[in-house]
């Protein structure tokens, strides 16, 4: 065994001239970045929870490279691993250049702690240039000032089998009570109408009927003006509780990819943000032919105004970080119609610019119904409840997808937490 | 050059030892320190001092960004208070009995079935084999297996067996049951390693002396080869203690905790109110609290154990 | 007879055993069509695989990580392995001075759960200048394994005889000697089977590299792989699967390479 012995020492010993000899890695002065800086290019460091996405992100550099930006990319596959990431190295000297962050209350928070750059100027010009969409701008405004930039948006639609509703002979619904008949003839006919999810997303039907039954009360309850014990929530409540009963949703134990649910049928209809489109096409489904897309109706037919819940998810500069300017440069260009047509052809989703064209017809569709319809936007849910009454909500929203309980004792804590929560900020 | 002696038969001092050591009390004071200076430093400063960061976040009130702010004993007090406190308490309890039971009990059984056969060790790979797996990868495998309509399920249908419609992950406690299971199907060939070596040290002539009395089977196992296992069954009950205790990977892969919080346990509270709710403070307490148990039952159980078996 | 019946009954377990191992590679062999259209349970035999191990290979980046990740497996349980057994000498040869205490410090530190350490080194790490280093890394998974490997090596350690140590000072050699010379040596296969068992540990680990490394060049290989799996359009399931394949298969090997002197080694390594 001396042997084993002496190969372990070696190895240490090597281990350790090479950890020496790598020591310098913390430091950014990675190989391309000399060269870049003799071309005149600025690397800016760019951290991100979508590191599935950074095939995307290389892309747009080929873009960005004519302005002299690009992004270093480092990404992390653990959300909360993440958020802590995050706001632990605002702490230390490594204040990140350029981030993905969430808008709402966790923006909020980094904004109050002056954690951010502001970016009225660039608000102000992309507005002027017609870039970004009315009422966007809500979202990335604090007392008066912007901060961040839209990294993207994404509308929630229902997306549908074309195979299963032809092979039923079933229309699009455009009521709530079409959608009812709808998910009927599918369980009659043994077919799973809607998918649902326990985790995650386990919050979107809650949203979708709400802001479908009293558009006030849903924006009431993100600001304390509304309880969510109001009749408004309740007769939702009832409502999911009946649709639970009558088998109209998969069963939330089922964790295969939703888009592979849909694709194959497993499920009828599914509903989700327009970034489903992308992994719709992943696994090789054809928009149009394969599935399609409608708004889902509101659940009470005398609400005006057909609604729409909006996703945006913020690019963030950090403040006082290295290099702040050009990460202000690369948010600035990011709103621009050439980065944004960029961005939809890499990654096939809607673009928060309206100028940027959608190769996809069903979204093409969706996008103009939605800008040409009477439509009334309103934000997510999760970033448009305080942060600790969202969290709250993930496990009594979990518990209702999985076990659909009576809905008061859950309806109650979240507004006991939500009292809690806007006692405080008075 | 002398044979090591098994720890089996743990007495090695003799009278001329234990002379030899008095005769030289204090010879090695420096050079012993010397030599366990490394490992009690490196472990000092990168364990204990998180740990005592730890434990002054568990006085204070601290979301993350800002400065900690303190409050005393608040948060041991909410963490108390807390409604899903005693269910998590109850998942870490039910995972600590679990896998003493599944891991280490079938650990056993496999190492008492393939004690003396030849070639028990490509007998024992199979079992071997989760180990070297990588956690991402187990972690998928058994969520769709469990998954409802998964291949469990499937495969329960297909054999005409019951519990085709259980949700397995979704009802407590059965999920927490499950994942057991899963981190049985991880852990049970280390274990059974372990015991097949304490197994095979075990000397002849105790089994020879009892099988000519008539003993067999459950008798023999039961008089004799256990009671000769246990300092090997001390150090597998240990770690396991320790490991139950600290199950986060499986779990947070599998649930989450959910639904709701009822796959929860200690250690995924700790993680879920740190970084999940930002509540720095609260799993902080929640952290020194299960570390506490920890360390008091292993500590409990090894030194009762230990001391026995040899001289220190 | 029951020899026998202690077979069929091991290798029947066995194969129940190996039952997610076959789900892991019959579905990692599959096209992502396929996957969606039959049963979990059927294999359809091995178009797939090639296909989805590269791309996991790719999208992964696992070429990157490789590197690191052999380097702090290698690394890192070496060193604790030293260390481990330097402690358990001090504490049973040299008779330091309330051994069992110092022994129960360094055992006890294996108690903390890692997601507890993660934030304060991360914040300790960037001020001394170690945050995304290798050497940084080598040195949080040192101080890992060394509980285990004192764990070990202090209880094979007093299974040596004392009249070793006495005879060998007698010779007139010095402790360092002793140590290196002669108590090492003697137990190469409990050092061989801590080596492997910490070396599986950090090869798998996810948590430390995410939250103590950024750049490719230090970044193990798990960080990458389990970007296969967010849910903001990772990749498919056979894809990810094959991917968690390809990163055991240096797992494996250690274990079958190494399994003479592993099972030997915690033979004598006797607790």
């Amino acid at each position: 065994m001396r042997k084993a012995l002496s190969l372990t020492a070696a190895a240490a010993a090597v281990a350790l001239v090479l950890a020496g000899c790598s020591g310098g890695d913390d430091a950014d002065d990675a190989p391309g970045d000399t060269a870049a800086a003799a071309a005149g290019e600025t690397t800016v460091d760019f951290y991100t929870d979508k590191a599935a996405w950074e095939p995307s992100f290389d892309a747009m550099n080929g873009s960005s490279a004519e302005e002299g930006l690009e992004l270093a990319f480092t990404g992390y596959s653990d959300a909360t691993a993440y958020d802590a990431f995050i706001k632990q190295a605002f702490r230390t000297d490594r204040v990140p250049d350029l981030f993905t962050w969430h808008t709402g209350g966790q923006l909020a928070e980094l904004v109050e702690q002056g954690l951010v750059a502001e970016t009225s100027d660039l608000w102000a010009e992309a507005e002027a240039n017609g870039d970004v969409p009315a009422g966007l701008i809500d979202n990335y405004t604090y007392d008066g000032k912007q901060y961040c930039v839209p990294l993207n948006v994404a509308y929630w639609a229902m997306y549908y089998n074309t195979a299963v509703f032809e092979e039923l002979g079933l229309e699009v619904p455009t009521t709530w009570e079409e959608l009812m008949t709808v998910a009927d003839t599918l369980v009659a006919n043994g077919k799973v109408p809607f998918h649902q999810m326990n985790i995650i997303f386990e919050f979107v039907w809650f949203q979708a009927m709400l802001a479908g039954n009293d558009p006030d009360v849903y924006q009431g309850i993100a600001t304390g003006d509304a309880d969510y014990t109001d009749p408004a929530v309740v007769e939702v409540m009832e409502q999911w509780q009946d649709m639970l009963e009558k088998g109209y949703f998969i069963d939330p134990g089922v964790s295969t990819d939703p888009q592979t649910l849909l694709s194959t049928g497993e499920v009828a209809m599914a509903y989700f943000g327009s970034f489903f489109t992308g992994q719709l096409t992943a696994i090789g489904a054809e928009s149009g032919s394969d599935y399609g897309i409608f708004t889902i109706p509101n659940m009470n037919p005398d609400v005006e105004q057909k609604q729409m819940i909006l996703e945006t998810g913020p690019l963030c500069v950090g403040a006082g970080s290295a290099n702040e300017q050009a990460a202000l440069d690369y948010s600035a260009w990011w709103m621009t119609e050439a980065a944004q047509s960029a961005w939809t052809a890499e990654r096939g989703d809607v673009s928060f610019n309206a100028k940027a064209p959608l190769s996809d017809p069903e979204l093409s569709a969706l996008v103009e119904e939605v800008s040409s319809g009477d439509y009334q936007v309103q934000m997510r849910y999760l970033e448009a409840a305080p942060l600790p009454v969202y969290t709250l909500s993930t496990e009594i929203f979990g518990d209702f997808v999985t076990n659909h309980p009576d809905p008061m004792p859950g309806l109650e804590r979240l507004q006991a937490e939500a009292e809690a929560y806007w006692a405080e900020q008075d | 050059m002398t044979l090591t002696t098994p720890a089996a038969n743990p007495v090695t001092a003799t009278a001329e030892d234990a002379a030899a050591v008095r005769r030289r009390p204090d010879t090695y004071r420096w050079s012993s320190r010397a030599f366990a200076l490394p490992g009690l430093l490196v472990v000092a400063v990168m364990l204990y001092l998180p740990f005592l960061w730890t434990a002054y976040l568990s006085f204070t009130e601290f979301n993350g960004l800002g400065d900690p702010e303190w409050v005393g004993l608040a948060k041991y007090r909410e963490m108390f208070a807390d409604a899903g406190f005693l269910g998590s308490l109850g998942n870490t309890l039910l995972w600590v009995v679990g896998t003493l039971v599944l891991p280490v009990g079938l650990g056993l059984l496999i190492a008492v079935l393939a004690h003396g056969i030849k070639g028990s060790f490509w007998y024992r790979l199979p079992f071997l084999l989760p180990y070297a797996i990588s956690g991402v990868a187990v972690g998928v495998i058994w969520t769709f297996i469990l998954q409802t309509g998964g291949a469990l399920s499937e495969a329960l249908t297909f054999l005409h067996l019951p519990g085709q419609d259980l949700r397995w992950l979704l009802d407590a406690p059965l999920n927490t049951i499950v994942m057991i299971v899963a981190a049985t199907w991880q852990g049970a060939g280390v274990n059974a390693l372990l015991f097949g070596i304490g197994l095979q040290s075990i000397p002849k002539e105790p089994i020879e002396a009892a099988r000519m009395d008539g003993a067999s089977g459950w008798t023999m196992f039961r008089h004799v080869t256990w009671p000769m296992l246990a300092p090997l069954t001390t150090v597998v009950v240990g770690l396991s203690i320790v490991g139950s205790l600290k199950t986060f990977d499986i779990i947070w892969a599998m649930t989450k905790g959910g639904p709701g919080r009822s796959s929860e346990t200690l250690a995924l509270t700790m993680y879920k109110e740190t970084f999940v709710s930002n509540d720095y403070g609260l799993g902080a307490a929640v952290a020194i609290f299960l570390t506490v148990i920890t360390v008091a039952a292993s500590l409990l159980y090894l030194r009762r154990q230990l001391s026995d078996a040899k001289e220190l | 007879m029951a020899d026998r019946m202690r077979k069929a009954a091991i290798v029947a377990l066995g194969l129940l055993w190996l039952t997610p191992v076959y789900l892991m590679l019959a579905n990692a062999a599959k096209t992502d069509e396929q996957y969606g259209l039959v049963s979990v349970w059927q294999a359809v035999g091995f178009d797939g695989l090639w296909q989805n191990m590269l791309a996991a290979w790719e999208r992964g980046r696992i070429s990157e990580g490789i590197a690191s990740t052999a380097l702090y497996s290698v690394a890192s349980p070496g060193l604790a392995v030293l260390v481990g057994a330097a402690a358990g000498f001090a504490i049973v040869a040299l008779r330091l001075k309330h051994g069992f205490v110092w022994f129960s410090v360094i055992f006890s530190s294996t108690v903390f759960p890692i997601q507890m350490v993660l934030m304060p080194l991360f914040i300790g790490y960037v001020e001394a200048d170690l945050y995304d280093t290798r050497a940084g890394m080598i040195l949080i998974y040192t101080a890992i394994s060394v509980p285990f490997s004192a764990f070990v090596m202090r209880n094979f350690f007093s299974g040596i005889a004392r009249h070793v140590f006495e005879a060998a000072v007698m010779d007139g050699a010095a402790t360092w000697q002793i140590f290196w010379r002669i108590y090492l040596p003697m137990s190469g296969s409990a050092l061989v089977a801590i080596f492997v068992l910490q070396a599986t540990f950090i090869w798998n680990d996810l948590l430390l590299g995410l939250t103590l490394t950024q750049s490719t060049e230090t970044r193990p290989v798990m960080t990458a792989l389990s970007a296969l799996q967010s849910t903001y359009g990772g990749s498919t399931m056979p894809t990810v699967l094959a991917g968690g394949l390809i990163v055991s298969i240096p797992t494996i090997a250690l274990f079958l390479i190494m399994q003479r002197s592993f099972t030997r080694g915690l033979a004598l390594g006797q607790f």
